[in-house]
Formats: C-alpha cells, sequence, structure tokens
C-alpha cells in the first residue's frame, strides 16, 4: 500500500489542508484528510462581544463568500427582533450577493481549468471576474472583504450613473459567460477530462449531505436555499441542475448559475429603481436565540446564535457547505483512475478550507460518547 | 555579470496561507489575471518552497503551521525572501485573541510588508517587485564571493 501525501503546500491548491491518497499502481484507492491548519477560533473570540464586531468578524469567516456571511448574520438578527428591513436595502442585498456568487463561481472555473491545465480558459474567467470585481468596488468601495451589510439595512445607497454602469458591464459579462460556456462544453479535451470522473449519485448525496453546486449536479434542485429565501421568491427564482454527478456536471452547473445570477440582478435592479425610501431603519435588538439560512455559492451557510438585550452575543455556532462536500469527496475517489483525476475532483467540489475549520464533534447517539471529527 | 541580470527577470514565488481568511490569497490569484499580469514581470507563482525565491506569507500563523512554517524557510534556496501579505501577517489583526501563536515576523524573519484588509493587487506586485531583484542581486553577490574565497583557500 503506497501514500501519495498532497499538500499542505502544493501547486493545486489554494489553501492548506493535508490530503493522503492511498493508491495500488495509479489507482486511487482510499484517502485521509487531514485538517486544522486555519482554525483560529472565530466563534470563541466572538463570544461576549456586540454584534457590532460580531459582524465585523463574521466576514473574515472566509474571504470568498465574505458578503454572504454578513448578511446571513443580519438576517438572522433581524429575524430574532423582528426588524423590518427597507425594500432598497433588500433588493441591493440580491445585487450584491449575486455578484459574489458570480465571482466566486469564476475563481472556482479557473482553478478546475488550471487543474486540467486548459489554461487558455482559465485566463478568459479570470479576466471576466476583473469585472465583477471592478463592479463591487462601485458598489461598496471595497473589492473582497466588503464591510456593506449592517444589522437593519445596507450602508450605502446607489444613483443612476451606477445602475446604468452596472447594467452595461452586466450586458458584457453575459456575452463573456455565452463564449466561456459554448467552449467549456463543446471543447475536444475538457470533457475528456470531467465525464465519468468523480460521480456520485442521489443516495450518497443524501447519506453525506453534500449541498450547493455539488448536490445540484445530482439532481437535487431543492438543495438550493434560495428557494426558501422571502427576497428571492419575489424574483421568481428557479435552480439549475443536472443529473449526471461528475465532474463536468458540476462545472457546467457553476457556470449556468452564473447566468441565472445575471438574470436575477437584472430583476432586482428593476424592483429597486420602482421602490423608494431609504436604505437602513434603527434598530432595537431584543435577546433570545434564533437561526437563519442562506445559500453560498457554495452551499448553505447556517447561523445559530443566542444574544442578550443589549446585543451581546452569548453564543454562535456557523456550519459551512464545505464540511459535508469534503465528506462527498470520499465517495467519488471511487471513479478516479488516477491520482491527477483525484486531484482535479477535488478541485470540482470548489473547497472553501478557511470557511471550513470549525471545531467539529461527533456525538454517538446511542452510547452519548463523542469523539473528534476525522475523516478515516 | 549576465546570470545576475537574467535572475532579476526571473523570480519565482511560493505563497503559504497559514490561516488568513482567504482574501489576501485570492487578491494574488487576480495578480495571475490578464489585467495585472503578474508573469510579465517574470515573476512566476509555483507554490513550491524548493524553487522559491520569495516567500509571500499571508494571515496569522496557527499553531499546527508553527513549526511547519520554519522547515518551509530552512527548505526555500538561499535569497531567502519574505512578503507578509495583509493585517493579519503583520499583527495577527482581528485573531489577535484566537488560536494563534503571534504574527509573521515573530516566527521567521521578514523583508517586506504590505498592509491593508486585503491589500490591492497592484500594491502586492510592487512590493515582490520593490524588494526581489535587488535582494536576489545582492545576495548573488554574496554566493559568488564565498565561492571565491572556497576557491582560494584550495
Amino acid at each position: 500500500m503506497n501514500v501519495v501525501p498532497i499538500g499542505p503546500i502544493h501547486p493545486v491548491l489554494k489553501e492548506p489542508i493535508r490530503i493522503k491518497l492511498i493508491v495500488e499502481g495509479e489507482n486511487v484507492v482510499g484517502s485521509e484528510l487531514e485538517m486544522g491548519y486555519v482554525h483560529r477560533g472565530i466563534e470563541k473570540i466572538m463570544e461576549g462581544k456586540h454584534y457590532l464586531k460580531g459582524i465585523y468578524l463574521s466576514e473574515r469567516v472566509c474571504g470568498i463568500c465574505s458578503y454572504i456571511h454578513t448578511q446571513t448574520f443580519a438576517e438572522c438578527i433581524e429575524h430574532m427582533s423582528k426588524i423590518e428591513v427597507p425594500d432598497k436595502a433588500r433588493y441591493l442585498r440580491v445585487v450584491t450577493a449575486e455578484l459574489e456568487r458570480i465571482h466566486s463561481h469564476l475563481i472556482a472555473a479557473a482553478v478546475y481549468d488550471l487543474s486540467i491545465e486548459h489554461e487558455t480558459l482559465a485566463m478568459w474567467c479570470l479576466n471576466a471576474r476583473e469585472h465583477v470585481m471592478d463592479l463591487m468596488e462601485l458598489i461598496t468601495g471595497n473589492r473582497v472583504n466588503m464591510g456593506f451589510n449592517v444589522v437593519g439595512g445596507v450602508r450605502l445607497d446607489i444613483n443612476k450613473e451606477i445602475i446604468d454602469k452596472i447594467y452595461k458591464k452586466i450586458n458584457e459579462l453575459e456575452d463573456d459567460m455565452k463564449n466561456i460556456l459554448e467552449v467549456f462544453e463543446t471543447g475536444p479535451l475538457i470533457n475528456l477530462r470531467g465525464e465519468g470522473i468523480g460521480v456520485i449519485g442521489y443516495r450518497e448525496i443524501m447519506k453525506t449531505r453534500a449541498v450547493g453546486p455539488v448536490a445540484r449536479a445530482s439532481a437535487m434542485p431543492e438543495s438550493d436555499w434560495r428557494l426558501r429565501h422571502p427576497t428571492y421568491k419575489e424574483l421568481k427564482f428557479k435552480p439549475v441542475w443536472r443529473d449526471e454527478g461528475d465532474n463536468s456536471a458540476r462545472m457546467i452547473v457553476r457556470h449556468e448559475e452564473v447566468m441565472t445570477s445575471i438574470n436575477l440582478i437584472r430583476k432586482a435592479l428593476e424592483l429597486y429603481e420602482e421602490s423608494s425610501g431609504g436604505v437602513r431603519v434603527k434598530v432595537d435588538i431584543k435577546g433570545g436565540s434564533g437561526e437563519w439560512k442562506n445559500e453560498a455559492p457554495r452551499g448553505e451557510v447556517y447561523y445559530k446564535m443566542s444574544l442578550t438585550d443589549g446585543g451581546l452575543i452569548k453564543r454562535i455556532m456557523i456550519r459551512t457547505p464545505t464540511v459535508m462536500n469534503l465528506e462527498a469527496y470520499k465517495y467519488m475517489l471511487k471513479t478516479c483512475p488516477t491520482v491527477s483525476d483525484a486531484v482535479t475532483t477535488y478541485t470540482s467540489i470548489d473547497p472553501c478550507v478557511s470557511c471550513t475549520e470549525r471545531t467539529i464533534v461527533l456525538k454517538d447517539k446511542k452510547t452519548g460518547k463523542i469523539k473528534p471529527y476525522s475523516f478515516k | 555579470m549576465i546570470k545576475e541580470f537574467f535572475r532579476k527577470r526571473d523570480i519565482n514565488v511560493c505563497v503559504v496561507n497559514t490561516g488568513g481568511c482567504n482574501g489576501c490569497d485570492i487578491e494574488i490569484v487576480s495578480c495571475l489575471a490578464p489585467r495585472y499580469d503578474i508573469e510579465q514581470y517574470g515573476i512566476h507563482v509555483h507554490n513550491n518552497p524548493r524553487e522559491a525565491d520569495v516567500l509571500v506569507v499571508t494571515g496569522p500563523v496557527t499553531l499546527p503551521w508553527k513549526n511547519r512554517l520554519k522547515e518551509i524557510y530552512e527548505k526555500t534556496p538561499e535569497p531567502k525572501i519574505v512578503v507578509a501579505v495583509g493585517a493579519c501577517a503583520l499583527s495577527c489583526g482581528i485573531f489577535k485573541e484566537g488560536h494563534v501563536c503571534g504574527p509573521v515576523d515573530k516566527i521567521i524573519p521578514v523583508d517586506a510588508k504590505v498592509p491593508g484588509c486585503p491589500p490591492r493587487p497592484a500594491e502586492i506586485l510592487d512590493a515582490i517587485l520593490k524588494i526581489a531583484p535587488d535582494a536576489i542581486a545582492s545576495k548573488e553577490k554574496i554566493l559568488k564571493k564565498r565561492k571565491e574565497g572556497v576557491k582560494s583557500t584550495v
């Protein structure tokens, strides 16, 4: 039995994680994951702090999906204390969250294309992504950690000039994306590397509770939490899904979600122009505990927290999507013929390690024994 | 002489995420994009510490990284240039109270610091270009002198 160690520093990985692949010749038989390199104890730092500091910290859980964390944090408190957010703020949240989804999916596509050695397509994706980053800087004032959400609305309003610029850039982006999607679906060498590799079926998705594009590529459209979000219900959102469950299906789901996001931004901007009023209300925080779920670019994000009357955080729990997707990775490895396919399968689930590094404890329901989480 | 000249235009970079939030890492990835095009300056991002001239470290040093970072620093070849990127790498930032063992310059010597949360891609590029060619050239000279010294004693 031979072991191929990958990481924590490896050309294909953006983030530190250690994967030990157990191989027989070229075939991958099993795997072990070793995590904990990025554990900083964010939930522990948040305890006993005011919620205004908490929303700042929740943005730094992950840099790629930073916006959706603050949105979930704010909506959780708004849901607990029954605060009505103004219409303009709700639509601006949709616009910015969808822009962030586009940039996250494009960077995932670029990393996948680099791992299948198709550098041209990766550069096209990164080039299209820069225009999205420009739009986010235009709306919020910063590229990555935006600090746009506050409890009770958003920080800034946009004007007519910015709306015109968004429409113009989005139309250009749609043309670019049609081109990229056509190349991805019809390119001769791209689908050879992706079709029939890393297959996961509906039953294993149910077993591992995988979420996000991984679940949607295996015929599970109802895993999209945007279907249950009140603002997205107004926009008549429909999820994208496929039923092959292999690497290229997962990436095509991501590419097509970019197109739906573009349409959602258009609809939200139309509704924004009809609505009037401010973008932020004065809040009155009531103590208690509650929970809220949202659809991050990689799947569902879950916040559960309890507050005191003054707004101090007693206890907070964050669950992020990659925990479940990494569990699904174990099943995908059964259809990976070579080591390089194992690496592309790893990038196709779009893991975000710095989200994932929460303390995970497994409790056996029958015996009541508690043991730390491991992937053996 | 010729080797010094060309080594200035061939800088290999290894990115080490020691527990940051990925914000700085995706700004380094955007440096690869055609808009900034890091390769036109002769900078190649390999993520291989054994071939790297420049270690770009992002994030506060978490507990499992403390010994690993020292190992990686020892593995890098002689012009060991370290660029600390982002507020967390300079002072631990908002993770100061968390499970971290300090900023990067507490563990390994740091040559350049880029503040910001996260810094813009152009700032990261600027820092690498300011520090790397001169450092490579001067360290190359020291190596050359050391070699000549060895020869003369023999």
